[in-house]
């Protein structure tokens, strides 16, 4: 006790060497990602280096969507390197999904000099709490999984743009498929207690309910491994269960509880429960903003490296290559009218124009950060358990 | 009492007897008149030069805005383990649900402080109105959850504020999505406002967390000195002779809820303020390990242990463990600390270091000679050490997570045996940390992080099982 | 009616896992007075034991040998392999702090768990792995009459689980070892005066619980399938909270804690609401606890004075 003040006053001490610290840190611990890059076909004589943070949940209890989202990512930068001659380094930041995490490490990447543009964070949620502050900094970020309508039309993220579609696209295309091809008469809705399933819950509700339809709105946490008790909830002449889930291995556990509790309900699964590797459930439908990517010859040999990287790849780690991929394209062409500052990468980002890109489908946004034209597919998952295109728009 | 070993327990003394025979125990030499110094010094001296150094530091030396956040995170979770040690470290209460008080203060701020209620205009009341306001309900609402202690006592008690504390959870989660967000969260919150100041910079808040910080230890020594701190240690001790002593056991437990409640009630608006948005994910059962971390770490029942604990702990997970440079002066440096403080003599220190030295090099070379692509990677921040020395394969994933295993099982191992051969296997296990770390921890950082957490805690502990500045646990036989 | 049975039978399972966990906690308690927190986590890596064992015997849908002799490998290796790294974190983190505060094992149990899930996330990586039980135990064996199916895995689980506690309980309350476990639970130091060898009672102690969460663990992933590194954490809490609610300590009480919690959560969720499940146990729980302070079979603790 009487030791304890003076030595809490060397603790607040600590602080600063923390900080002084972590401006030398940014050197080195950018080149953890890889220093075997440089030597690329380069265009320029002088190297363009810089860095890229990545704010995902690499720990915790979503890791297995963040840590898909880091595989890509690590991809999509080493590819670019080699192809544009530049020198981008990868900044790791765990936010486990939470959003008081995710500030302390926009803290850090926005303190970081080196750092031009962020990748992620994966929540919505997150991206509410962290999007003023990189606003504030002028620091790009782009995110690969936050659907929330709300975060481009609030317009309090100036910085902000997404590779992915938003809830009020997805979701009405996905309930009128339901509506006008599966004809249910009732039907199951399960949200995961998450801003993803909630906010897709409420675009779909008013569809359903205009057609007539009889739902039973049911929600169980993300972290449930059993849906037994959910599964003998299905009634005999409920058809269709609705699934919007992020943890496409949830979906298949659902499949197999309805399987052994010989429930004959069709899933059908938003785009996070696309993941051909995981989700195989025979007969279930999955929509998804983009193409299977592993049936697109000209993603051939990233899909490659991708397996090897991360096997069991689903629906995360592709808008992350391609919104790593805008970054580094922003980075390469800031280099060469100068340098690749922040202000000069966000606006090259605002300009990207790529009329083709990893998820099958020319890249460009529009002035509030949302992709332009984004596309809708459907899935079907035939009785071998591969995916089978049924309709897109 | 020479004899005895520090921390076991003093059987059959009392703790005020033994705090003084503690003082009499001076370490030996100028250490020991450093401390007699000090305590010449009061306890509001005391916290008057540590509440300037804390000033210092952000306005004169200046930090950027992520030292600062890690700052207002550190002043956070200190304030926390400071409320969570009245229950936990006083009135040895075990309460698992303190969580829920830090997020009852964040929701009620937020509800106060935005367009949540009374639509469309909302309710923006100012902060020296709501907070106060949010801080008495905090209180009522530790009083219904103490009640139970009433009757349970221990781990009985535990599950039950573990109980509310996840009921907190799930009710923000599901309960009134309209009204308090859902998963979604309340956003777009008032910062700190009131009398014509806004409070905008983090550097404000870590000013005004400071303030509330050193505000709190001085309200909670004035009650740890008087009458009612008394009286929380009577009851911890020993429940029955305090009510035998006329001490209103019942009362005296729900104020020690009440307190604490109120403390993180004020941590969770201030917390709200800042980030201007709450979420329930936020105030889950990972914050409430890591407030207990703090707490015990420091030093239950201390109250600038409760403060020292939650400081370090915040400062080292979010401060060094974030950047993998740091971490590795974090790994390597407390690795040659602990070799220094706990291998005597000297000259043993020099063995092993210089023999994992000499067998870094001759391992290095043996399987240079075998095979190159062996040694072929680099693990980047460290180039001159697994040039020559650490063995980093060209594929080094599947040979670090070997080598992690073999850590492991050779750090357990190394506990198990007698001391010569212990010294011996401490220079193989050196070694294969050092490859361990370089082939593999190195590279993934967000794991790394949570895997020195652990054994950060695990060592603390097993070195100083009653905290950093703990009192020496008494038994009253 | 059916909807009533079925509904049972998956609390009944879920319940069986919830009691095998809350028993290693209850038995640790027992002797050392100790929370470990770390014993879900030791639940997962029971899991990830079978699912290996799984894939080395060929994988679900190519077994190279009859189904039976499988299952029993996974069991006896995720049960052994599980027991001994229960002995040996009880060694190494537990044994240093016995003569400790009471609160300090606690932070060390937080510390085990958090390196048991990230050495697992490091070794193996965050993806779910699935252990497609269907692929060689088809859903058309069972209890199939009418509406009502049940799986033969749940009733596997169910009654395997009743026979390990029946089969612990003799072992507490015949053996050597058990008289040996219950002196050391009653008072440590007394036991050792009588001559008995405490560390090593600890230690069986350890082993018995620890195995019994791997267990549980491979039971787990034959009925849901997939596993993952934090699968342990919720486990860990509801088995907890069993453990308390019949009475911390109690062998027949923490058995009777998991399935009651079980159970609780099957009919809250098929008949009241499945958003609110969580939510109306622990409402339900607490109201219990207050009512009966000492749990279900707890005795009220008499205070030496």
């Amino acid at each position: 006790m009487k030791l304890g003040i003076s030595l809490a006053a060397i603790t607040v001490t600590a602080l600063v060497a923390a900080g002084c610290g972590s401006s030398s840190s940014s050197k080195s611990s950018a080149t953890s990602a890889s220093s075997t890059q440089a030597a690329g076909g380069g265009s320029g004589s002088k190297s363009c280096t810089a860095s890229i943070g990545i704010e995902a949940p690499l720990t915790g209890q979503v890791a297995v969507l963040g840590q898909e989202q880091l595989a890509f990512a690590k991809l999509a930068i080493q590819d670019d390197n080699k192809a544009n001659g530049t020198n981008i380094t990868l900044v790791q930041g765990d936010t486990q999904l939470m959003p008081a995490q995710a500030t302390t490490v926009t803290q850090q990447f926005i303190s970081n000099s080196k750092i031009v543009g962020v990748v992620g964070p994966a929540g919505s949620q997150e991206v509410e709490a962290v999007g003023p502050l990189f606003g504030r900094a002028g620091l790009v970020f782009i995110s690969g999984s936050a659907t929330n309508p709300t975060l481009t039309s609030s317009g309090k993220n100036p910085t902000f743009f997404r590779t992915v579609s938003r809830d009020d696209v997805q979701g009405p295309e996905d309930a009128n498929f339901v509506v006008k091809h599966l004809h249910p008469k009732n039907l199951m809705i399960v949200d995961d207690q998450e801003v993803y399933s909630t906010g897709l819950v409420s675009a779909m509700m008013p569809i359903f309910q205009k057609a007539g339809i009889k739902v039973d709105h049911e929600s169980v946490s993300q972290k449930v491994t059993d849906f037994s008790s959910l599964v003998a909830k299905v009634s005999s002449d409920t058809t269709v269960v609705v699934l919007p889930w992020q943890v496409a291995a949830n979906g298949q556990q659902f499949g197999k509880n309805l399987a052994e509790q010989h429930k004959n309900a069709t899933i059908v699964g938003t785009d996070g429960m696309f993941s051909p590797s995981a989700f195989t459930t025979p007969g279930s439908y999955v929509s998804s903003f983009g193409p299977d990517i592993t049936a697109i010859p000209a993603d051939a040999s990233i899909v490659q490296a991708a397996k090897t990287a991360y096997p069991k790849f689903g629906t995360f780690g592709p808008p992350v290559y391609a919104a790593t991929h805008v970054l580094d394209e922003a980075i390469a062409s800031a280099c060469k009218s100068g340098t690749a500052t922040r202000s000069s990468v966000l606006s090259a980002v605002k300009q990207t124009s790529e009329p083709t890109s990893i998820l099958g489908q020319p890249i460009h946004f529009d002035t509030r950060g949302d992709l332009i034209a984004a596309k809708w597919f459907l899935f079907k998952i035939n009785p071998q358990g591969k995916y089978t295109l049924v309709t897109n728009s | 009492m020479a004899v005895e070993p520090r921390d076991s327990p003093s059987v059959g003394v009392d703790e005020w007897v033994a705090r003084s025979l503690e003082r009499r125990e001076y370490l030996p030499g100028w250490r020991g008149d450093v401390q007699r110094a000090l305590e010449q010094v009061g306890w509001w001296p005391r916290l008057v030069v540590a509440t300037a150094v804390g000033v210092f530091i952000p306005v004169v030396i200046g930090l950027n805005s992520f030292q600062t956040q890690v700052g207002i995170d550190a002043l956070l979770l200190a304030i926390l383990a400071l409320g969570l040690n009245v229950s936990v470290g006083w009135a040895g209460l075990l309460d698992l649900g303190y969580v829920a008080f830090y997020g009852f203060g964040a929701y009620g701020y937020a509800l106060l402080s935005s367009n949540q209620l009374n639509p469309p205009g909302g309710i923006h009341w100012p902060a020296y109105f709501s907070i106060p306001l949010v801080m008495i309900g905090a209180a009522i609402l530790g009083l219904l959850v103490g009640l139970p202690s009433r009757r349970l006592i221990g781990d009985y008690l535990a599950i039950v504020t573990l109980f509310f504390g996840e009921a907190f959870v799930e009710f923000t989660n599901n309960v009134a999505p309209s009204k308090l967000g859902g998963p979604n969260g309340i956003f777009a919150l008032d910062p700190l406002h009131g009398a014509h100041v806004q409070i905008t910079t983090p550097t404000g808040y870590f000013l005004v967390l400071l303030g509330l910080l050193v505000v709190s230890m001085a309200v909670l020594h004035m009650l740890d000195t008087s009458r009612m701190g008394r009286a929380w240690r009577a009851v911890r001790e020993d429940p029955l002779a305090a009510s035998a002593m006329t001490v209103p056991v019942n009362r005296v437990k729900l104020m020690a809820f009440a307190f604490g409640a109120m403390i993180a009630a004020m941590a969770g608006t201030i917390f709200a303020a800042q980030q201007t948005s709450v979420f329930p994910t936020d105030f889950d059962t990972p914050y409430l390990i890591l407030i207990y971390a703090g707490l015990i770490l420091g030093g239950a029942g201390s109250m600038s242990g409760a403060v020292l604990g939650g400081l370090l702990v915040s400062i080292v997970l979010d401060g060094f463990l974030r950047s993998p440079t740091q971490s590795s002066y974090i790994f390597y440096g407390v690795i040659l600390v602990t070799l220094c403080v706990k291998l005597r003599p000297w000259t043993r220190v020099a063995f092993v270091v210089g023999g994992t030295i000499v067998f870094g090099f001759v391992m290095h070379a043996i399987v240079a000679a075998f095979s190159s692509s062996a040694v072929a990677g680099t693990s980047g921040a460290h180039s001159w050490i697994d040039l020559h020395w650490a063995i980093v394969p060209a594929n080094p994933v599947t040979f670090g997570n070997i080598c992690f295993v073999a850590l492991l099982c050779l750090v357990v191992a190394l506990v198990q045996v007698p001391g010569r051969w212990r010294t011996m296997l401490l220079i193989p296990t050196l070694y294969v940390a050092a490859c361990a770390w370089e082939a593999r921890l190195s590279q993934v950082p967000a794991t790394t992080r949570l895997l020195l957490l652990g054994a950060i805690l695990i060592v603390v502990m097993a070195w100083r099982p009653s905290g950093l500045l703990g009192a020496r646990r008494v038994e009253i036989v | 009616m059916t909807k009533f049975t079925q509904e049972l039978v998956n609390g009944l399972t879920q319940g069986g896992l919830y009691a095998l966990v809350a028993l290693g906690y209850s038995m640790v308690y027992g002797v050392l007075k100790l929370l470990n927190f770390a014993h879900g986590d030791l639940y997962m890596v029971g899991a990830f034991v079978g699912y290996f064992v799984l894939q080395w015997f060929g994988g679900p849908t190519a077994l190279a040998v009859p189904v039976p002799i499988v299952l029993l490998a996974m069991f006896l290796l995720a049960g052994g392999g599980v027991g001994a790294l229960g002995v040996a974190i009880e060694r190494f983190a537990y044994r240093p702090l016995r003569d400790a505060p009471r609160i300090a094992p606690l932070i060390t149990a937080l510390g085990v768990s958090f390196l048991l899930e990230n050495t697992m996330l490091l070794l193996f990586g965050a993806s779910y792995r699935d252990y497609n039980t269907s692929a060689f135990i088809s859903f058309s064996t069972g209890i199939h009459i009418g509406a009502l199916n049940i799986d033969i895995v749940r009733i596997m689980v169910i009654v395997l689980s009743v026979a390990l506690m029946i089969g612990l309980r003799l072992l507490v309350s015949r053996t050597q070892l058990g008289r040996q476990m219950r002196a050391v639970a009653s008072d440590r130091e007394a036991a050792e005066m009588l001559g008995i060898n405490v560390d090593y009672t600890i230690s069986a102690t350890f082993f018995l619980g620890s195995a019994l969460a791997g267990i549980a663990g491979v039971m787990a992933g034959l009925v849901f399938n997939q596993i993952y590194t934090l699968m342990g954490f919720i486990i860990g809490l509801k088995a907890f909270t069993a453990a308390v609610v019949g009475g911390i300590g109690s062998i027949p009480g923490a058995m009777l804690g998991g399935f009651l919690i079980g159970i609780a959560e099957a009919f809250i969720t098929g008949y009241v609401s499945s958003t609110y499940t969580n939510l109306i146990v622990f409402g339900i729980l607490i109201a219990f606890m207050i009512l009966r302070p000492s749990g279900l079979l707890g005795r009220v603790q008499l205070q030496k004075v």
